[in-house]
Formats: C-alpha cells, sequence, structure tokens
C-alpha cells in the first residue's frame, strides 16, 4: 500500500501519439495506403504502422506507466525509463517507415533500415516490458484488470517477436527456413497478437477499471470477468502459439484461428456483459464525457466482432477484412483512447497543478478544466466518420471513404484542441488560475512531485 | 523445514451474519515467532491478503468448494513474527488517539474525497485523528499526505468493499513508507 505519484512523460507519450494518429488519418484522406493500395502494399503498411505503433502503442505505453501503478498500488518499478524507452520507439518507428519505403522504393534501398527497426522497437518494447512487468511482480495483489494488462504484456513481446522475425527477412539479415516461413504465413497471427493480445486485452483491463472508478460502480471480480480473462487468454494462446506451430509444421492455420476465433467470441461476450452489469450498477446517474463515449466504442467493438461472424459465414472475410481491422483501429481502440484521454490529460493536469495546494485554497473541480458540450461534437463528429467509413470500406468506394477520413480528421483535431486547452488551463477561470503557489503546467511533460 | 500453523475457521461466524475480522487480528498477534496461520473462510479473503501484507505474511489461497476458501498465510523472510513489524499502516492503531473528525466520502466521484480530506486536514490540530471512509484505495492521496507530514494508515474492511483510512495530523515519521 504505497501511493503513486504522476509519471512524468505520460503526456509526451500522449502528444507524440496524436501526432500520429493526425498523420494516419492525412494519409488516409489524401487516399496513401488501404484502401487506395492493396492490403499489402507497402503504402498500407506505412499507414496500418503509423497507427498500430505509433497512435495506438504509444498512447497505451504512456497510459501504461501511469495507470499500472495505480492499479497494484506499487510505484513504477523506473521513473527513469519511460524517456529514453520512448525515444527507442520513436527511433524504432522512424527506421520501420523508412524500410516501407525502401520496399516502395521510395527510398535509397542500401542503409539496413529494417533490421535497425527490428533493434531500436525490440529494445524499446523490452524496457516498456521490463518497467511494467517489474512493477506488477512487486505487487502483493494482482487484481483482475492488472491480470489483464499481464497477458497484454506478453502480447506485445509476440507482436514485436513476429514484428522482429518479419523485419530480419524483409531487410534480407537472415534468410533461415522458419523464419521466412513465417514472414509468408504469419501475418494474420502478427495482427491477432497485436490488435487482439496487445491492444484490445490491455484496453479491456484498463477498462474495467476506469469504468468502475468513474461510474461509481463496484469493482468486478465476478466469475464471468475470470473467465472472460481465462477464454481471452487462453484465445490468444491458441492463435499465436498454435498458429506458429501451425505455420512452421505446414498445416492449414485457418483451423487453429477458427478455434481461437470461438474462444475469443467467448471471452468478448463475457466482457460485454460485464460492461452493461457496470453501467446498470453504476452509482452515478449522470456520468461525464469519458465514461459516455466509451459506450460508442464499445459498440463499435461489438460490431467489429458481428461483422467478422457475418463476414466469415458468407466466406467474404478475406476481402473485408482491411473494413474489420478499420473499425477496431478506429472505432474501438481509438474511440476508446480518446474518450479516456480526455479524462485522464484533465485529471493528471488538475492533480499536478492543484494538488500541492488541495484544502489550502479553493481550487477549481476536475470538471472545471473542462468543456464537455464543446468536445461532445467532435467525439460525435468523429464516431460518425468512423462508422460511415466502415460501411463505405465494405461497399467498396474509395474516394468517399476520403472524404469521410478528412472528417475523421477535422474531429480528431477539435478534440486535440480541447485536450490542448485543458492542458493549459484554458477554460478554468482566471482567478483560480493566477493564485499563488499553482504551477502552470507543462504542454508535453509533467512537473511531477517524485521525492 | 516443518511449517507449524496455527488452525482459524471463521465460517461459523460469517455464517451467522458476524464480523470475523478482529478475532483474526488477535490470533494474528498471538502467533508464536515463524508461525503462520491457516484460515478457513466462506469466501476468498482478498482484504485480509493487504493487511496480513504489509504485517509480514504471504498468503496462499486455496478454493476448497461449496465457496469454501483455506488461505495459509505464512510469515515471509525478515518478519519472523507479526510483532516485529512496527512501522506498517495499521499495526499499531491502539497508541493513536480516538478519531475527531468522521468523513463518509463512498458516494462520491473521485478525486472529491481527496479533497474533502485534505481540506479537512488544514483545520485539524498536531496530532488530531481524522477517519475517512471511501471505495478505492486513495492511492493518490497518499504521497500528498507524507509531503504535508502527516501519518496515515489504511486498510479494507472485512467487507472487502469499504476502504478506512485514518491520517494522524503532523506525525508522519515512521508512519509512512
Amino acid at each position: 500500500m504505497i501511493g503513486v505519484s504522476l509519471s512524468r512523460w505520460t503526456m509526451s507519450y500522449f502528444a507524440a501519439a496524436l501526432l500520429a494518429l493526425v498523420a494516419a488519418e492525412v494519409m488516409m484522406a489524401i487516399g496513401y495506403g488501404f484502401p487506395s493500395a492493396a492490403l499489402r502494399a507497402p503504402e498500407t503498411l506505412i499507414l496500418v504502422h503509423m497507427v498500430a505503433i505509433g497512435w495506438l502503442s504509444l498512447l497505451m505505453c504512456g497510459a501504461l506507466f501511469q495507470f499500472v501503478p495505480v492499479l497494484v498500488a506499487r510505484p513504477l518499478h523506473s521513473n527513469t525509463l519511460p524517456l529514453p524507452t520512448l525515444l527507442l520507439l520513436l527511433a524504432g518507428f522512424a527506421a520501420l517507415i523508412l524500410g516501407f519505403l525502401q520496399l516502395a522504393g521510395d527510398v535509397d534501398p542500401s542503409p539496413p533500415c529494417f533490421v535497425l527497426a527490428g533493434a531500436l522497437l525490440g529494445l524499446g518494447f523490452a524496457l516498456v516490458l521490463w518497467n511494467l512487468a517489474r512493477t506488477l511482480w512487486a505487487a502483493s495483489t494482482r487484481p483482475l484488470p492488472a491480470r489483464f494488462v499481464v497477458v497484454g504484456l506478453i502480447g506485445v513481446a509476440a507482436t514485436a517477436a513476429l514484428g522482429i522475425i518479419f523485419a530480419l527477412v524483409f531487410g534480407g539479415a537472415t534468410s533461415y527456413g522458419p523464419f521466412v516461413l513465417l514472414m509468408e504465413k504469419g501475418l494474420p497471427l502478427h495482427v491477432i497478437a497485436g490488435l487482439g493480445g496487445w491492444l484490445t486485452f490491455t484496453a479491456i483491463g484498463v477498462s474495467y477499471r476506469l469504468l468502475a472508478m468513474f461510474m461509481l460502480a463496484p469493482e468486478l471480480d465476478r466469475t464471468s470477468t475470470k473467465a472472460a480473462l481465462r477464454l481471452g487468454a487462453a484465445a490468444l494462446g491458441v492463435a499465436v502459439l498454435g498458429g506458429t506451430a501451425a505455420v512452421l509444421l505446414g498445416v492449414d492455420v485457418e483451423f487453429v484461428l477458427l478455434a481461437a476465433g470461438i474462444l475469443g467470441l467467448a471471452s468478448l461476450a463475457l466482457y460485454g456483459a460485464d460492461v452493461l452489469h457496470l453501467y446498470r450498477t453504476r452509482k452515478r446517474r449522470n456520468i461525464e464525457l469519458n465514461s459516455r463515449m466509451a459506450i460508442p466504442a464499445l459498440a463499435s467493438l461489438a460490431a467489429s466482432v458481428v461483422l467478422t461472424v457475418v463476414l466469415l459465414a458468407f466466406g467474404r472475410l478475406p476481402e473485408h477484412v482491411g473494413a474489420v481491422v478499420f473499425l477496431m483501429a478506429f472505432g474501438w481502440l481509438s474511440g476508446l483512447g480518446l474518450a479516456q484521454l480526455y479524462k485522464i490529460v484533465a485529471f493528471l493536469t488538475w492533480l499536478e497543478c492543484y494538488g500541492p495546494v488541495l484544502g489550502k485554497m479553493q481550487t477549481p473541480r476536475v470538471q472545471d478544466l473542462v468543456v464537455e458540450a464543446r468536445a461532445l461534437k467532435w467525439f460525435r463528429l468523429y464516431f460518425l466518420a468512423v462508422w460511415s467509413g466502415t460501411i463505405l470500406l465494405v461497399v467498396g468506394y474509395a474516394p468517399a471513404f476520403q472524404a469521410l477520413a478528412a472528417l475523421m480528421l477535422v474531429a480528431t483535431g477539435g478534440i486535440v484542441t480541447e485536450l490542448v486547452r485543458t492542458r493549459r488551463l484554458a477554460d478554468v477561470k482566471a482567478v483560480a488560475q493566477l493564485q499563488a503557489g499553482i504551477r502552470k503546467p507543462r504542454l508535453l511533460f509533467s512537473l511531477s512531485h517524485q521525492t | 523445514m516443518k511449517e507449524v500453523f496455527a488452525n482459524l475457521d471463521v465460517r461459523p461466524i460469517l455464517r451467522s451474519g458476524g464480523e470475523p475480522f478482529e478475532k483474526i487480528m488477535e490470533t494474528v498477534a498471538r502467533l508464536a515467532p515463524g508461525q503462520g496461520l491457516r484460515l478457513l473462510a466462506t469466501f476468498k479473503p482478498v482484504p485480509l491478503f493487504s493487511v496480513l501484507g504489509s504485517k509480514g505474511f504471504s498468503h496462499e489461497a486455496r478454493e476448497l468448494g461449496d465457496g469454501d476458501w483455506e488461505v495459509l498465510f505464512r510469515p515471509t523472510n525478515g518478519a519472523s513474527s507479526a510483532r516485529s513489524v512496527s512501522a506498517a499502516p495499521a499495526a499499531d492503531v491502539s497508541d493513536w488517539p480516538a478519531p475527531v473528525q468522521q468523513l463518509d466520502n463512498r458516494e462520491l466521484d473521485p478525486p472529491e474525497p481527496m479533497v474533502r480530506i485534505l481540506a479537512a486536514t488544514e483545520t485539524m490540530k498536531q496530532g488530531e485523528v481524522l477517519s475517512a471512509l471511501l471505495c478505492r484505495e486513495p492511492i493518490f492521496l497518499i504521497p500528498e499526505l507524507a509531503k504535508r507530514g502527516h501519518g496515515w494508515r489504511g486498510g479494507f474492511e472485512p467487507d472487502g468493499k469499504t476502504y478506512r483510512i485514518l491520517v494522524r495530523i503532523g506525525t508522519a515519521e515512521g508512519a509512512t513508507v
């Protein structure tokens, strides 16, 4: 039972992540990558990794450095590591983009960008894992949300391992038979480990705790929650380990993935039931924007599951897998991420600014740092654009999709503006802002009171 | 090494609607050096894990069926008996005076409980104790209390849902971690 202080570099992770999200939306709006290019074209790979590493992974890492200590009531193992970790991840990410550009023939092919990307990203994610795993390891109790995060961390390890193998083969650093085999057939495993294991599983764990906390609902320790954890972990184990084994043994991967899919479906159904339970048993009738905007994100997760099952039933999944991934990445993960960012940025800024003077003088409430009515319209526009975009991808009309991507960009710009205003205390009444003893927060890092 | 456990079955107390917490703490206080506790309960007593953890016990929980649980609390190295741990919060509640203020913050949304507790501590005198009920561990509050030089002790009540924190004004030495 120890207190938790602010994670100094979490805001830097968030800022870098949001820049990547904006960059990805610009790409989609100008028609760079899928759906204008093929699913496996280098342009699409750049777009996909801009979203998966640049936006979602950096967002998740920054959030976890602040959030894992809260989950297990232990301080972060190292407060020094997050900055070099961020720099390694950014350098590795840049090298990866250059590698894909080499693949596309857009830049000089001689520097070994893929090998460099594999090394830098591998080291970066290893430091993320080390720091968070040591924090989790040192805790005396690990509540259920923390165990979801543990599985998520195993997911990022698997994703990175497969990604590094791909990068080494792409970069021509190895022609080791099993690696080449994995490169050819293992792409679905990389996507499942990343999107399902690392991002979705971690988001589920974090959402259990955040939704309970901000809606004053009882913490879930139900049989269904435990079953969701076990079934989900089993699904990922079957998909990634079983899938890798199948690829290496030359067995058909599809049956393994089908078995994993059934387990995953059961896990997500239990999670859905739990979330409904949380919203129903909440003590706060009027919930804040972050909990309200989690609803369309959760609906997007449910919709992407339904869409997958329907497409699978009609045998059309392979041609529409792009639409499913789009809905997962932008409706579910990005939607939930943006909604929770809206609260997390306000809360951390409030704590950083007013924590030291609480009780000693009149301070604003957390809600005084934000103007929900103004943010709400951006969130509405965002989800509307994502859902319409998904439908257009299914029916396959690329030009209109670009227009909707531009709308997403506008909406994201609106939300980012709100976050910057929150960070700058722009909406706090002048009196409260200028009182003595209050430090104006920096945009990109926290002046945390670490002792 | 042969392990020695004191046995305590609190299932009858729980089934009759009673609170076994005091009985458990009494039993723990009477343990010989190196001795552990074997506890039988009608649910998995998660809150006890951190309470006894802060007194230097590791735990191993096993479901017995019908919802019953057996938990083995073992003294870990560096804490040969429960009595040797003095710095842990909630270890020696007896020498703190009775609280002069009580707050029930269970129905407030975060961070209002923290705001109220810190506001209350500003109005109290040196050595006075505040008691507050919360619905979660106040982990952002604790560094703030430590910085202001207040002592604190906290833990979940036996119901596993209510967290009680005691704050003693201006007596931080030895009380915080």
